[in-house]
């Protein structure tokens, strides 16, 4: 089975520190790491790939420091790398990213199954997948838990929703996107190190996909930021003082009135 | 009665016992928050000599910090970081409360982000430039994160990065001790050592304390047996690891390093135990830049598998493969990713040298994955201490027994030959861990009933004898306590054990703190008379 | 190109912005900031810069012709017939969106209970209802809502949509964002009308949490967003309203590749680690005793039991219960503690709740360093006396008044 794994470059950790008055944020120096719920992605790919003799190639859009996650992805078992970098791609939204990956996607050549990582941690969306299957016209499947079945035209898999689990038969080509509880990613080994040092690795700019950079970056989002500001944090602790009595009556208040969001929160 | 004092109930239960298992009792128990605080309950306390065992964290596998009857300093309140200096090397200090537990300092570091109430304003400005600086670090990595500095000191704690920074000793540059009279003998590295073996320290409010030093001469291996001395030796070291039987630390300074920029780990699986033994002397050979040589044996490798499978906590643990019998952790310290893969790949010659499969590895070269194998490690003892814990609820008298014994580089095969022959002597159930690199590997024995219990202690005593001829050290670093108070002897003979003795009379003529620690209970009588 | 440029007349090479910058893309060269590729063009900068000299330059895309579009769109997404909540919640920001816009405010519903469901919608505030019954649409079907969503979205033109930001939603909406073409923000917390330019003002949670951005999709329609489940209050219905029931029907266009074989209903209830209240009890209940008192109260409140780690040791609990390192990690919207003093192993257990209401007698437990509510007190008798009152009132908690506490 040809397999396609999106991955994305996010910062090592997105507990930003930030000064609230003059929006100083606080970096630390280290590099930039392969979004977390992509690991499980590339993780199930491999899988697949072991199972049904098959390929992994793994893709990124970002700028040309990616190449060394695509790399590591090597390394944990993928056979090719391809990066999209370009100016042009910069500031893109997640509508002008899916056609940007779908691009390049097509360049890589047939597929059967792309696997994308439930979100990237940095922007939280889980858009980048249904996007993606849209512009690339292919079923989607979200929150997969678990591959069931791997056929030569169909899969099965289980997804989670929001009250337990589906069970669903998948056309294919189909993209899924992956949750943390569907494997275990591996490491490299030292032998995989070597090999992905050595491996060939491509990259493509916006000429060389003939896109329309009209659809790409900044200029092919729809969506802008015009502001961004630091929350008002949660006060102090507070005291719930009082006899006994009263604690409890007050207690019993607040529980109510915190359990009523949680039912409601889902 | 100081109000600080509190009388014991049971809802101090807790504070009776240690991660050794083992449990205590207490009159009293305080919760310090200050340096002033220890002192009034000092007042309280010292002059009726009622004993007085400090204890942070409890994390500790001696029981040291376990009271033996008398009171129970509990100093994790004094939990506050104090301030920051950078030093003229370049380095920075930072100074804390003894409560300051291992964790959240590490994460105040990571994030350079103090509680800076009451910092001088040179202090402030350490501060800032340390905001500026690369990421620092306190190298002293023990795997238990939940531990206080104070108990890190007292112990001279190491963990598994000290095959490359050695113990916490050379990262503490300065230390606050206050003695039962409530005075204060304030130490800083490089400012008053001893003459010979004679040192004259300086009280902080007038008057001197002179201190007879032992006369014997510690082995040349990893070691936190008994008190650090050596001819014209820094007065801070013999504070360092002394188990809290000196006095009382209410300040700590520790030194930052900066952090390497590439810190990557090797876990490596081979099917025999001769092969990793061979691997580990290739390392110490031919690898530089390598912080940490950990072995992880059969024994422990089976009970992760087993609690893999039954325990919710461990599922996420990485499946090791059926056929290992072993694993080697090594973890490379480089200041760059191209220095770091070269150093890999001449891990990976040593692999193949010492017959084992380059593929059987997991390289850990992010955060995450390194995460991983941490967990990994850390989830030998903790699965070991639990599956223990399931048999002491049907026979609580037994404990694990754990050693913690090292021998110089040359005996290592001895030493593991030695270990495997008693084990299989006795018939006892066991798993072998830890710091290889410093032939200082933790023998735990895993005592099915009172029987193997009591026939592991035989064995215990046995090593102690055969690893002091080797010229080795009955505890390389969880300190002494009361748990291998009985194999100092062995170690050091009774003669040294007196003039020990005679060298804690002079910090602490009542023979108040941490009782029970290192000394037989008859040596007291015997200095004192 | 667009990207991010600055105006070297304005720029005075002060560096603030070089500090503001998450991914280290600003330097200051020859006396002006400079950007690099790096650059994602989040636009914190933008804002701190005090001499607004950056601004982020951008081609419009050809306006799309946006004053054919009107109305306000909820997605009313069901299950089995049953309105999700976030349903009404939408419903009733909707109302305020589209009084804002001066427009009508139009749920779109499918499913069982077509009729029920669309009189509590317009309840909550929605003027029309477009309601289609078809079989299809009776489970929460990616392929077949993509669909009809967007047939309708290119029948009716609506300014703006909105979903439940639902497993469900967030599947969906991002399907049918991608197939109109336009916009779409992920989970978002506030929305509003610009009061001048009329755009939905889309306010969303940033680097994890530390950072709000707000976001606009100037020239494409509909603006779509999803929106955060439990944010935003569902308004109190009012049945005299009247409203408009409109019947849609259904054209296929995707070819199904997707088959639902399975649905598996769990109960979220099974492990503490998944569960939403969790009272949680320390050594400091006192004895075994007074363990059984916790265990009935979390029963009254319909809360999971979890401890810390002294109760399993004694064998008071078992260690499916135990939170903390060597335990479960547990994310609970409300945790309640009874005499947890909070050791550090335990703290890392409930790092992720969202709110903490502690109890324990000593007001210097480091508990009450992380809680978020402190109850000093004896937890046995407050446990008492909640427990008497919830027996009395009929252990019903939504029939006790929320109290104002003042900070």
């Amino acid at each position: 089975m040809r397999c396609v794994v999106c991955i994305k470059q996010v910062p090592s950790t997105t507990k930003v520190k930030l000064d609230p008055v003059t929006k100083t944020i606080i970096r630390d120096a280290r590099q930039s790491v392969v979004n977390p719920f992509d690991a499980y992605a590339i993780e199930e790919a491999v899988r697949v790939k072991e199972k049904t003799n098959g390929s992994v190639s793994v893709l990124s859009m970002g700028i040309p420091a990616t190449e060394r996650l695509l790399r590591d992805a090597v390394a944990r078992g993928a056979d090719r790398a391809l990066l999209l970098s370009d100016r042009a791609f910069a500031g893109a939204d997640t509508l002008a990213t899916s056609y940007t990956l779908s691009l390049g996607i097509r360049r890589l050549g047939a597929f059967d199954l792309i696997f994308c990582g439930k979100m990237a941690v940095d922007g939280d969306t889980a858009q980048i997948g249904p996007e993606l299957a849209e512009t690339l016209g292919i079923p989607h499947v979200t929150d997969v838990t678990e591959i069931l079945e791997l056929g030569e035209k169909e899969i099965k898999v289980r997804r989670a929703t929001d009250e337990g689990y589906e069970i669903l038969k998948v056309t294919l080509p189909a993209l899924l996107c992956v949750v943390k509880d569907i494997n275990m990613p591996r490491m490299p080994s030292i032998a995989g190190i070597r090999y992905s040092q050595a491996a060939p690795f491509e990259v493509l700019g916006a000429e060389a996909l003939s896109a329309d950079i009209a659809r790409t970056g900044l200029d092919g989002s729809p969506t802008q930021v015009v502001h961004t500001f630091t929350p008002e944090r949660a006060g102090e602790c507070v005291q719930i003082d009082g006899d006994c009595k009263t604690q409890a009556v007050k207690m019993l208040g607040l529980i109510a009135a915190e359990t009523k969001t949680a039912e409601g929160g889902n | 009665m100081s109000q600080l004092i509190r009388k014991y109930s049971d809802d101090y239960a807790e504070y009776m016992r240690d991660e050794s298992r083992t449990t205590g009792y207490a009159e009293t128990i305080s919760f310090p928050k200050t340096e002033e605080d220890v002192r009034e309950i000092l007042g309280a306390l010292a002059p009726s000599k009622t004993s007085i065992t400090v204890q942070a964290a409890r994390t500790g596998l001696a029981a040291g910090a376990v009271p033996f009857g008398g009171h129970a300093m509990n100093i994790v309140r004094m939990n506050r970081v104090l301030g920051l200096r950078k030093g003229e090397n370049g380095l920075f200090y930072v100074r804390v409360q003894p409560g300051v537990i291992l964790s959240q300092l590490k994460k105040d570091i990571e994030e350079k982000r103090f509680d800076t109430k009451g910092w001088s304003s040179e202090s402030l400005a350490a501060l800032a430039e340390f905001e500026a600086a690369s990421e620092q670090f306190f190298p002293t990595d023990p795997t238990e994160t939940s531990a206080c500095i104070g108990g890190i000191v007292a112990c001279n704690a190491s963990g598994a990065r000290s095959y490359l920074y050695k113990s916490a000793r050379g990262h503490i540059s300065g230390v606050r001790l206050m003695l039962s009279d409530g005075g204060i003998i304030a130490l800083r590295r490089g400012c008053v050592f001893a003459k010979g073996r004679t040192l004259e320290l300086p009280k902080e409010n007038g008057g001197t304390l002179i201190v007879p030093l032992p006369s014997y001469q510690m082995p040349a291996t990893k070691n936190a047996s008994g008190y650090y001395v050596a001819d014209d030796m820094d007065a801070i070291d013999l504070i360092i690891g002394s188990d809290g039987t000196l006095g009382i630390m209410t300040e700590i300074e520790l030194e930052l390093l900066p952090l390497p920029a590439a810190i990557w780990g090797v876990s490596t699986f081979f099917d025999s135990e001769k092969k990793a033994i061979h691997f580990v002397q290739k390392m110490r050979e031919k690898v530089s830049n390598v912080a940490a040589i950990e072995y992880f044996d059969v024994g422990a490798i089976n009970i992760l598998r087993d609690q893999k499978k039954t325990n919710a906590a461990f599922a996420q643990l990485p499946d090791v493969e059926s056929w290992a019998a072993c694993c080697v952790y090594t973890e490379l310290h480089c200041h760059g990713e191209e220095s770091a893969l070269e150093k890999l790949y001449e891990i990976g010659v040593c692999i193949a040298e010492s017959g084992g499969d380059e593929n059987k590895t997991w390289v850990a070269r992010n955060a995450r994955d390194l995460e991983q194998l941490q967990f990994f490690r850390h989830a030998v003892p903790e699965s070991t201490n639990m599956m223990i814990d399931k048999r002491r609820q049907i026979d609580p008298a037994i404990t694990k027994l754990g050693a913690d014994m090292s021998v110089p580089d040359e005996y290592l095969e001895d030493v593991v030959a030695l270990y495997r022959a008693g084990l299989e002597e006795y018939g006892l159930e066991s798993a072998i861990w830890g710091h290889i690199g410093d032939n200082h590997l933790h023998v735990n024995i895993l005592p099915r009933d009172g029987a193997d219990f009591k026939k592991g202690k035989e064995l215990y005593a046995k090593w102690a004898r055969v690893i002091t001829d080797m010229g080795g050290a009955v505890s390389a670093e969880h300190g002494v306590g009361k748990i291998k108070a009985p194999f100092l002897e062995v170690m050091y003979g009774r003669e040294h054990i007196i003039e020990m003795a005679k060298m804690k009379y002079a910090f602490d003529p009542g023979f108040i703190f941490g009782r029970g620690n290192m000394f037989p209970a008859d040596v007291q009588e015997e200095v004192q008379l | 190109m667009a990207g991010l440029v600055i105006d070297r007349e304005k720029c005075t090479g002060c560096g603030l912005c070089l500090k503001s910058c998450a991914v280290n893309a600003l330097s200051v060269k020859n006396g002006s900031a400079a950007v690099s590729d790096v650059c994602v063009m989040c636009g914190v900068c933008v804002d701190v810069c005090p001499f607004n000299a950056i601004l982020i330059e951008k081609k419009e895309a050809a306006e799309t012709e946006a004053f054919l579009y009107k109305d306000v769109w909820v997605f009313a997404e069901q299950s089995a017939g049953t309105l999700a909540s976030v349903s009404l919640e939408l419903t009733g920001e909707g109302r305020r969106l589209a009084d804002a816009r001066r427009c009508a405010l139009v749920a779109v519903l499918s499913g069982k209970n077509g009729q029920e469901n669309a009189k509590v919608l317009i309840a909550a505030g929605a003027d029309k209802v477009i309601f289609c019954p078809d079989e299809r649409l009776a489970e929460n079907n990616d392929e077949a809502y993509a669909d009809y969503v967007s047939s309708l979205i290119e029948k009716y033109k609506p300014e703006a949509v909105l979903f439940g930001a639902t497993k469900f939603g967030r599947s969906l909406a991002p399907r049918v964002a991608a197939r109109v073409k336009t916009g779409l923000t992920a989970d978002c917390t506030v929305l509003e009308i610009d009061p001048e330019t009329k755009l939905l003002r889309q306010t969303r949670p940033a680097f994890g949490g530390n950072l709000m951005a707000t976001i606009v999709c100037p020239a494409h329609r509909p603006q779509m967003a999803t929106v955060r489940p439990g944010i935003m209050a569902a308004p109190e219905p009012d049945f005299s309203r009247c409203g408009e029931l409109v019947e849609e029907t259904f054209f296929a266009r995707t070819v199904p590749a997707i088959e639902l074989l399975e649905k598996i209903k769990t109960d979220k209830t099974m492990s503490i680690a998944d569960a939403q209240i969790i009272v949680d009890a320390g050594r400091g209940i006192g004895n075994q005793k007074n363990l059984a008192l916790v265990k009935e109260f979390a029963d009254l409140i319909g809360a999971e039991l979890g401890c810390s780690r002294p109760l399993v040791d004694m064998g008071w609990c078992e260690y499916r219960h135990q939170v903390g390192q060597t335990g479960c990690s547990v994310a609970p919207k409300l945790l309640i503690t009874f005499g947890v003093s909070g050791a550090i192993q335990h703290l890392a257990g409930i790092a992720r709740a969202e709110k903490i209401i502690a109890v324990n007698s000593d007001p210097e437990a480091p508990i009450f360093g992380v809680a978020h509510y402190a109850v000093v007190g004896d937890c046995v008798e407050i446990l008492k006396e909640m427990i008497a009152a919830l027996k009395q009132g009929g252990a019903s908690l939504s029939k006790l008044p929320v109290p104002v506490f003042r900070k």
